[in-house]
């Protein structure tokens, strides 16, 4: 009976002796220990995830990728650059999926100096693009962490509030001191992450504590991922924000055919650079304030600088905000109904069982956290018949 | 319409007065003329104001009058062919003040001149490298839409966001610490050594040595050239590891000697940190393994082995090293003065904490506060209740698929696979296969290419006036009052200037499809905006 409140605090009080629990096994290796404790941070996010809090759901997130010289180490399979740069894919288009009205923009790093790779943009087209063309690019020199915070800190016509940093050089070449950037930042209240490549480096534990974000350092290429998916979510929303009413149009879709009296064959205002396809189409949505055209959605009016979304585009949002309650745990051996999970149909044989406490339905671990992190509805309370 | 309203009143004295001549007549009246930083101005005796103010970069250039003419006379030749004429006219030292002001004219004018072609030189470097831009240009301002002096207004704006994260040269650099290791020295085969320098090493060189820089200044290109220079740097046994004052003349030894003097006074200065005691800083030793085994020396250097001499040596260089390093990079910047107490508490908290140890406080986060939250669970309610003519087949189908959702049992073995279910959602949304209107593949075939692409142009004029009419709202200055009715008058010009002509031309061609409808739809909603904007304002008057 002593060891449960233990294990509660140790569980609740997010490790603070971190190293009580490493143990070895029989061969000396620490890896099993290491995934376990990865895998309660996980369940962790999932209780953590909780009580109603303000997002900030209209994201502006400025990517910093490092490709200085330590991007050709191979210890990221073929090398550091080409296996970020495919994870970034990744993360641009789960990024989109999950917050549909905010923008991405990515810059890189290398010889001292900073460049841009894309600008702030809410399609994922160009991103997915330009990461796909910078496998070829050269990793040289050194990186420069405040050449590349700056030229994100300057503009001050967007309101940029959060910096990611994939960063795996263990130096940075800086013109200034970082420290006052730092202050620079904290004042426009932007929060900078780390993911670090190689190891923990001072300054940036520095930069992400003083700004609020989270540094990690990446143990493998799954790790990689996981880490960065964590930034996919919104972020809790800071304090000085305040709510202001958006102003966003909902255009239909419009089809029409060449046989309507009143066809009007036109461009989208996006496609008049291209010289190929698409050409004249006769359908599309047309923004409400100025009936500019474009094909697709989300999408910021180039003429009138409306916000033009779908409803579907928020309310895939919205389950950040109405989280699904976390399920009851209860361990295996008190446990006493059906041997089998309800969505996977594979036998129980976890530790725990997690039980929803609307439909009662019961699910094993790895389901559990699949409802949580992706599907965001019970499929037990799906099936019951719901009055609405 | 111009976006920069030039102030010529005297508060613009807060620029740097550079020269000061009274005793200058212009049109026949008597005064001081100015010399300033940016710009050139005059005022009549006994008043405040100047009555005369030209940019120096407006200023084409100047004229004096030639020596044995009675009257002492400088003329300016402005850009736009007007030309003012100073006469100094101080008995005793007129030409003396003629010439002081055309001495610095001279010295002051080519700078700007610089900076009035740099930006023609910009403007057509944007055209040239942008069609798009060219074409638009082409459309707006040589068909006269708008004025050539609008359209860079328009543009240059845009640009300037971009401009801090495109433009590479614009960004200082800092220096890095292992830049000498990065020339890397290779062997030619020769028995020679090769240097790789690029302009970032030569750069490192000069702003943490800068008296190579000097050495630099003086000889390149008058004494020796620039390889010249470089070869002798890295013979220089100013380069070489055994940097022990030898005394040779080569043109380096004096930077040997200012080092000395620098890293001297360095250390005469001390380190600002009350937690850092230079001077106890010793190799100290606790046992075997643990330190060195020697006894410290005294600092008495006839006691020093050779040994540690040249380790020394080493040790002094990479001091100095490091610290010009850093001087070099904090060298522009002020150096924040806190008080030392302050600074003092700051360290002695960080020595004493360390904040890994401490527990995760967790990020404060605000709680959402909603007045009916079930409100984002299902969308907007219809205001009116919609009528539906319902046939009995389609009540019972409904009902049907209800029954047959509320059944539901997943039956994981027969499901389709994921690509195939992927594709069919993909082709019944918008834009999809599945949802085209009849005819897409017709009109593109209908329409030549020359005239979807004229009609693309037309698109890209028209967008461009279009976002800057609807920039004017929410309209709150009177500035943006005058550029809306502008904007609003462009959009007609256009609409008659490129767009009538446009409808002619296809409906000669007996191209029976509307394709300027929709354009005309976009004007349409411009001018009812404007006309919505104007009654309002006209109500509010009345």
């Amino acid at each position: 009976m002593d060891e449960e409140p233990e294990r509660a605090k140790r569980w609740e009080g997010g490790y603070e002796r971190t190293w009580e629990v490493l143990k070895e096994d029989e061969s000396g290796s620490l890896k099993a220990t290491v995934e376990d404790i990865l895998f309660q941070a996980k369940r962790k996010r999932v209780f953590e995830g909780h009580g109603q809090v303000r997002l900030g759901m209209m994201r502006h997130l400025f990517v910093i990728i490092d490709s200085s010289r330590s991007m050709e180490d191979q210890d990221l399979k073929p090398n550091r650059l080409t296996s970020t740069l495919k994870l970034m894919e990744f993360f641009v288009e789960e990024y989109f999926d999950q917050n549909p009205i905010s923008q991405i923009g990515i810059i890189t790093t290398k010889n001292k100096r900073a460049e841009k790779l894309t600008d702030l943009a809410g399609n994922p087209k160009k991103h997915l693009a330009a990461l796909k063309k910078a496998v070829d690019s050269t990793c040289v020199g050194e990186p420069s962490l405040y050449n590349s915070l700056n030229c994100v800190a300057l503009p001050s016509g967007t309101d940029i509030k959060e910096i990611l940093v994939i960063f795996s050089s263990l130096t940075t070449c800086d013109p200034a001191n970082i420290y006052e950037l730092i202050k620079t930042l904290n004042a426009l209240k932007i929060r900078v992450s780390v993911i670090g490549l190689s190891a923990e480096v001072r300054v940036c534990t520095i930069l992400t504590r003083e700004t609020g974000g989270s540094y990690n350092v990446i143990l493998d290429e799954s790790h990689f991922k996981e880490l960065l998916m964590l930034h996919v979510k919104p972020p809790p929303a800071s304090s000085s924000s305040e709510c202001s009413l958006i102003r966003m149009g909902f255009p239909q879709h419009v089809i029409a055919s060449m046989s309507d009296q009143d066809a009007k064959p036109s461009f989208s205002m996006l496609h008049l650079d291209s010289t190929g396809e698409p050409g004249l189409t006769l359908g599309g949505y047309y923004c409400p304030q100025c009936r500019a055209k474009y094909t697709e959605l989300p999408v910021e009016c180039k003429v009138c600088g409306l916000t033009l979304v779908s409803a579907p585009h928020l309310a895939r949002s919205f389950h950040h905000l109405f989280p699904l309650e976390a399920f009851q745990e209860t361990p295996l051996e008190e446990y006493e109904g059906e041997r089998f999970c309800e969505t996977c149909q594979g036998e129980l044989k976890d530790k725990c069982v997690f039980t929803c406490l609307a439909c009662k339905k019961v699910f094993c671990v790895e389901c559990d956290l699949f409802i949580h992190d992706t599907l965001h509805c019970c499929p037990g309370c799906m099936q019951t018949d719901r009055t609405s | 319409v111009h976006f920069v309203a030039v102030d010529t009143a005297m508060a613009s004295l807060s620029e740097e007065v550079l020269l000061v001549v009274k005793r200058v007549r212009q049109r026949k009246q008597d005064g001081t003329l100015y010399l300033m930083a940016e710009r050139l101005a005059w005022g009549p005796e006994g008043k405040d104001r100047f009555t005369v103010s030209h940019l120096y970069a407006d200023i084409r250039c100047q004229k004096i009058s030639p020596d044995g003419k009675a009257k002492i006379q400088l003329q300016l030749v402005l850009h736009t062919g007007e030309s003012t004429t100073f006469h100094f006219a101080n008995e005793s030292t007129a030409l003396k003040d003629r010439d002081v002001a055309k001495e610095l004219l001279q010295q002051l004018l080519p700078k700007f001149k610089k900076k009035a072609n740099k930006e023609l030189e910009e403007k057509n470097r944007m055209l040239q490298e942008d069609p798009v831009l060219f074409q638009l240009y082409k459309d707006l301002v040589v068909s006269q839409v708008i004025s050539a002096e609008e359209f860079w207004a328009n543009r240059l704006s845009l640009n300037s966001v971009e401009h801090s994260l495109s433009n590479n040269n614009k960004q200082e650099v800092g220096i890095s610490a292992a830049f000498l290791a990065d020339i890397r020295p290779q062997t030619d085969g020769c028995n020679g050594l090769r240097y790789n320098l690029t302009t970032d090493i030569i750069e490192s060189i000069f702003r943490t040595y800068p008296t190579v820089k000097q050495k630099y200044a003086e000889n390149v290109p008058h004494n020796m050239t620039e390889k010249e220079f470089w070869t002798r740097f890295f013979q220089s046994h100013y380069f070489h590891r055994d940097r022990i004052n030898t005394g040779l003349q080569d043109i380096f030894s004096e930077c040997a000697k200012e080092d000395e003097k620098g890293l001297k006074s360095m250390v005469t200065q001390g380190v600002k940190n009350p937690m850092v005691d230079l001077l106890s800083l010793e190799d100290k030793t606790l046992d075997e393994g643990y330190g060195t085994a020697t006894v410290p020396t005294t600092s008495n250097s006839s006691n020093k082995s050779l040994r540690e001499n040249s380790n020394s040596a080493i040790i002094k260089r990479f001091n100095h090293h490091s610290a010009m390093v850093l001087a070099a990079g904090l060298r522009k910047r002020h150096q924040i003065l806190t008080s030392l107490f302050v600074a003092f508490q700051v360290k002695l908290q960080e020595a004493i904490e360390y904040d890994d140890l401490q527990g995760d406080s967790g990020r404060k986060t605000i709680s959402l506060n909603l007045k009916k939250s079930d409100r984002y669970s299902h969308g907007p309610i219809p205001l009116q209740s919609q009528h539906y003519s319902t046939s009995q087949d389609i009540i019972n189908s409904i009902s049907i698929i209800q029954h047959e959702m509320r059944s539901y049992k997943p039956r994981l073995t027969q499901v389709m696979s994921s690509s195939a279910a992927s594709s069919a959602i993909t082709a019944l949304s918008p834009g999809g296969v599945l949802m085209q209107g009849g005819g897409q593949q017709t009109i593109n075939q209908l329409v030549p290419t020359d005239v979807q692409s004229e009609l693309k142009h037309l698109y890209t004029a028209a967008g461009e006036l279009l976002r800057h009419f609807w920039s004017c709202f929410p309209i709150s200055t009177p500035f943006l009052e005058e550029k809306v009715v502008k904007m609003k008058s462009n959009l007609e010009k256009f609409q008659v200037m490129k767009l009538r002509p446009f409808q002619e031309k296809i409906q000669r061609q007996y191209l029976s499809t509307n394709l300027t409808g929709h354009l005309e739809e976009m004007l349409q909603a411009a001018y009812n905006k404007f006309q919505a904007w104007q009654t309002r304002r006209m109500m509010r008057k009345t």
